[in-house]
């Protein structure tokens, strides 16, 4: 009997389960062999509350979205956060920088008084997590890396090290070296480096490393030239949860 | 390649050609060859599953034989066969990757079956995208005058560009390009996009012998796994390659192809043509030159100087005369353009401006001296641990091995990629301990394989100078070379402080010892006496409590002392001594007023720095207490510098106790806690009995915040040790004193050598952590 899968959004763009679904034919079709997937709104309009291991995806924005990640946990024998905003937060956590208020009426407009929100933050400050898959978005093979993992039973591998390592591996120019700047020392690796190799630099996606040394970033992007308010900002974007916590 | 193929190789017709006929007859394809240069020859030009390989041949033995095979072909399965078995040879051969060893006379149906078991014990046919010869064999050399290896010529630049594009038809071509204002490898499909006069590219060449990642093995999973190696490599030439990348190369060599050889290093080291040319624009981060590493005499096929018009080519090897001569257009230099290649290398070593302050042969010494330099801690604090170092690095060459499976669970491969020690998670184990779990001890321990450990094991450098760390690491703190003059100016600044400390003393005076007066002498016991000194002419001692001296008694002899009295004492010292020998039995002789010579003092003495702040267990069997009370005095004169003191003395019996009035005192002060015992008592003693290894339990303490002295007879220390660790303290918080022979105190006679280490000098304080590399010591 295969392990049921479910697939749940909550504050997100969704681009983290397009994610899961950028697969070869090949591979869909050895993915849909190995796990049953009973519960994925981005491909199947049937519902089951039965499932062994949840994928959660986006952030938590919302009073009613707590109790029912709660429902999700109690059910789930394995719950997974997936991608950067159900991770750490990401780009949602920015609005914690306002007033609710404020941040509801720039979204909204005049029809803000119809919603309502709470300052956004992880899944794992509303419940244990067991696994992560970081970045934003993940990466299609970490993902399968860490289901083919569960399948195994064992641990799944996922980086400890900044993006310098993989950035090295693909043999790219350093970022600094071509008058950018970039958070690829701090931040986890796994994803390959690409945004760099693609010519750009890291964003800070994935989030930071375990034990990461900020002072010393921060120290070499003054030097690079970055005013201090820069520098906050550049650490904001996908990070500010954690930040803010500080 | 076929898989029934079997190569028999034995030199007694006999033997050979009955194998042949019963494994023809068992379905197998059979090749036989007479001696183990036939069989070479043989494999270079075909590939087999099996070679069934007879030990003894005339000329290369078949230990040889199947050493060479094994480089050439890894994958091919040996069978030894031999009448003469013994234990070395199996082994040897063993070791060598044999697949069996059979003993002559043998069945047919064995070694049918031995075969049979070996082609299905592993699936052969590793995945070799080439067959192992890299070029067709060139056509007759033009002379062998002509081109020969270890010789230079000329070739114009035109030539050279021909000579590349031809490369280009036969093999992949890799050269350094220009990328973002930076200079990478990477392949080129014609010569104008190689640029050769480039200073330095952003990662090194090794990546096409060691890739990012790379598979080993292919399986299958469950109930009966599958297992296949993998070695995938492309025929390759490499162009540009500087000298110390070259040398960078060789070091890998060492490391992948002597013992244990890497099968996939092998077989694309094989597969690889190496082009260096001489760096005539050298890097502003390189240091080459102190490294040793500027030119390459070898370890490049062929190697280039740009001469103005031509180019200067060097043929380091076999196949680079090959390469060169296919294409004969090149001609002997003449006289001006030798001259005109020594002036260009002369030029482009002015160039450099970087430059290690200490000979490199003798950065392995240093750094083991530099082993709890501040620098490593200091230096370390703004490391990011990217790992950005290791990944740029030429002669690092560490990796991780992992498995990934397949979607369908039944299949994978196990694979290897870069990895490094100044990665965080580098030496963390399953359990979670990390064994080098701080930034400090990673610099350090990077720094040592660059400077000290490679040099060590592998017998060349283990940096190459070529800056890429320095320019990679964005804290800059990862060049070697800052860190090798670091220390060595540190060591500077403390060899020029011992010098002004010699200095200070005339050199004649180095034996001569200065005259002191016995102002005091007491009894303690009838061996034992206290005698207390002034030196004449007034001045202090100037010791620390660890320290000894050696007290003459002209005419009788010199004899080494440790000192019994604190140096925050009176300008007075106290010298506690057992008669035992011929100078101490005249010193027991002496009365007050007599005079006798000093020296010193001398040693290390107790490490004060080490021990304040810290709580401290003193433990004193018999006259370990002479040594040590000078500690006591001093720790209880100094008392806010310490923790918590406790002290533990044992005697062997009542009567041959040492300084009573002071242990009387000790046992009052609120300062102390002190402990004693005896091994046995008599009617008199009230106190502890048994040997002072029963004492250490009833004390406690905190193992990470103690430091335990240790002075006794050689045998106390197993057990105390043996207790003290039962506490859960650190080796490095185990500190003792040892006793040795020593005539001149000053590192000279060679009595008091254990190991490598001149006890008068080095010791006589130890720290257990250090005596585990003694093993002389205890």
């Amino acid at each position: 009997m295969e392990p049921k899968v479910a697939f749940f959004d909550f504050t997100s763009c969704e681009g983290c389960q397009l994610d899961a679904l950028n697969l070869t034919g090949e591979e869909a079709v050895a993915l849909l062999n190995a796990v049953d997937i009973v519960n994925f709104r981005e491909v199947k309009t049937e519902r089951a509350d039965n499932y062994d291991i949840a994928f959660i995806e986006g952030s938590i924005t919302r009073e009613s979205e707590i109790p029912r990640l709660q429902k999700i946990r109690a059910q789930a024998k394995v719950l997974i956060a997936l991608g950067t905003c159900a991770s750490i937060g990401g780009i949602n956590c920015l609005k914690n920088h306002l007033p609710m208020e404020e941040a509801l009426k720039i979204v909204y407009g005049k029809d803000a008084r119809y919603y309502n929100t709470i300052p956004a933050r992880p899944i794992n400050a509303v419940i244990p997590v067991d696994y992560y898959i970081r970045g934003c978005p993940p990466v299609t093979t970490e993902i399968i890396k860490v289901i083919k993992a569960l399948l195994l039973g064992k641990k799944p591998d996922i980086p400890n090290y900044p993006v310098c390592v993989e950035c090295k591996m693909a043999g790219n120019v350093c970022v600094f070296e071509r008058g950018m700047t970039c958070l690829g020392p701090v931040t986890r690796a796994g994803c390959g480096a690409i945004c760099i190799t693609s010519g750009r630099h890291c964003w800070g996606c994935r989030g930071l490393v375990e034990d990461p040394n900020i002072d010393s970033e921060k120290e070499i992007l003054k030097k690079y030239g970055l005013t201090v308010e820069k520098v906050i900002e550049k650490f904001k974007i996908y990070d500010t949860y954690a930040e803010v916590a500080k | 390649m076929d898989k029934n193929s079997v190569l028999i190789v034995d030199d007694e017709p006999i033997v050979r050609e009955s194998i042949r006929d019963w494994l023809q007859d068992a379905g197998y394809h059979v090749a036989t060859a007479e001696t183990g240069e036939e069989a070479l020859e043989i494999i270079d030009r075909q590939d087999f599953s099996v070679m069934v390989l007879d030990l003894r041949l005339p000329g290369k033995t078949g230990i040889k034989v199947l050493k060479e095979v094994k480089t050439q072909r890894p994958w091919i399965k040996a069978i030894i066969i031999t009448a003469y078995p013994s234990a070395e040879t199996a082994e040897e051969a063993t070791k060598l990757g044999a697949a069996d060893y059979l003993i002559k006379p043998f069945a047919p149906d064995d070694l049918e079956k031995l075969i049979r078991e070996t082609l299905n014990s592993v699936v052969q046919e590793p995945k070799v995208l080439t067959e192992v010869q890299v070029l067709p064999k060139p056509p007759a050399l033009p002379t062998v005058e002509e081109v020969e290896v270890k010789k230079a010529f000329v070739i114009s630049k035109d030539g050279l560009k021909s000579r590349v594009e031809s490369l280009l038809k036969v093999m992949e071509v890799v050269g350094v390009k220009s990328k973002h204002g930076k200079y990478v490898y990477d392949k080129i499909s014609s010569f104008d996009e190689l640029h050769l006069d480039y200073d330095v590219t952003v990662m090194p060449p090794t990546r096409y012998l060691l890739p990012a990642r790379e598979n080993l093995l292919k399986f299958d999973v469950g109930a009966k796994p599958k297992v296949k190696p993998v070695v995938e490599t492309v025929p390759r030439a490499i162009i540009g390659v500087h000298p110390y990348d070259i040398k960078a190369i060789e070091l890998l060599d060492r490391v992948f192809l002597t013992s244990n050889t890497d099968p996939n290093y092998s077989t694309r080291r094989r597969n690889t043509i190496i082009i260096g040319v001489d760096p005539l624009n050298p890097s502003p981060k390189s240091f080459a030159p102190s490294m040793g590493t500027a030119f390459a005499e070898t370890g490049f096929d062929l190697l280039l100087t740009d001469i103005g018009d031509d180019y200067m080519v060097t043929v380091g090897s076999e196949k680079g005369a090959d390469l060169l001569a296919k294409y004969a257009k090149v001609r002997k230099p003449t006289g001006d353009e030798i001259a005109k290649q020594k002036a260009v290398r002369e030029q482009a070593l002015a160039k450099y401006k970087l430059s290690l302050d200490v000979p490199r042969e003798r950065l392995p010494k240093l750094l083991e001296e530099s082993y709890d330099d501040p620098y490593w801690e200091t230096r370390s604090k703004t490391c990011l641990s990217c790992g950005s170092c290791v990944m740029v690095c030429p002669t690092c060459f560490c990796f991780d091995v992992q498995d990934e499976i397949a979607l369908n669970l039944k299949e994978g491969e196990r694979f290897r990629n870069w990895d490094g020690c100044m990665l965080v998670d580098f030496a963390r184990v399953g359990t979670g301990e990390n064994f080098r779990h701080d930034k400090a001890s990673r610099l350090r321990h990077r720094m040592y394989r660059k400077g000290k450990y490679i040099m060590e094991r592998y017998g060349v450098v283990g940096c190459v100078g070529c800056g890429r760390c320095a320019t990679a690491c964005l804290a800059e703190i990862a060049s070697p070379l800052e860190a090798f003059n670091a220390i060595a100016e540190s060591a500077r600044v403390k060899e020029a402080a011992a010098r002004l400390l010699r200095e200070a003393r005339p050199e004649t005076e180095l034996y001569v010892p200065c005259l002191a007066d016995l102002v005091k002498v007491e009894e303690l016991t009838p061996k034992e006496k206290v005698f207390e000194f002034k030196l004449q002419d007034g001045k202090k001692l100037g010791h620390r409590p660890g320290q000894f001296v050696e007290v003459s008694v002209m005419g009788i002899g010199e004899a080494p002392i440790s000192i019994s009295s604190s140096p925050t004492r009176d300008g007075t010292f106290q010298l506690a001594i057992r008669q035992v020998g011929d100078v101490t039995k005249a010193l027991h002789a002496l009365k007050k007023g007599a005079i006798v010579g000093i020296r010193g003092p001398f040693g290390n003495g107790f490490s004060l720095e080490a021990l304040e702040g810290k709580n401290l267990l003193l433990i004193a069997g018999g006259i370990g207490l002479f040594p040590l009370r000078s500690l006591v005095q001093y720790v209880l004169d100094r008392r806010r510098s310490f923790g918590k003191v406790i002290l533990l003395f044992g005697a062997r019996s009542p009567s041959e106790r040492l300084f009573i009035e002071e242990l009387a005192q000790w046992k009052q002060s609120p300062d102390i806690e002190f402990h004693e015992t005896v091994d046995k008592g008599d009617g008199s003693w009230k106190g502890n009995v048994g040997v002072i290894t029963t004492l250490i339990p009833k004390v406690e303490i905190e193992p990470a915040k103690t430091m335990a002295v240790v002075v006794g007879p050689p045998i106390m220390y197993r057990f105390v040790i043996g207790e003290l660790k039962k506490k859960g303290l650190a080796d490095e918080h185990i500190i003792m004193s040892l006793e040795r022979r020593m005539k001149c105190g000053v590192g000279k006679c060679g009595h008091c050598q254990i190991n490598g280490v001149y006890v008068c000098q080095e010791g006589p304080v130890f720290s257990l952590a250090q005596l585990r590399n003694l093993r002389e010591a205890v």
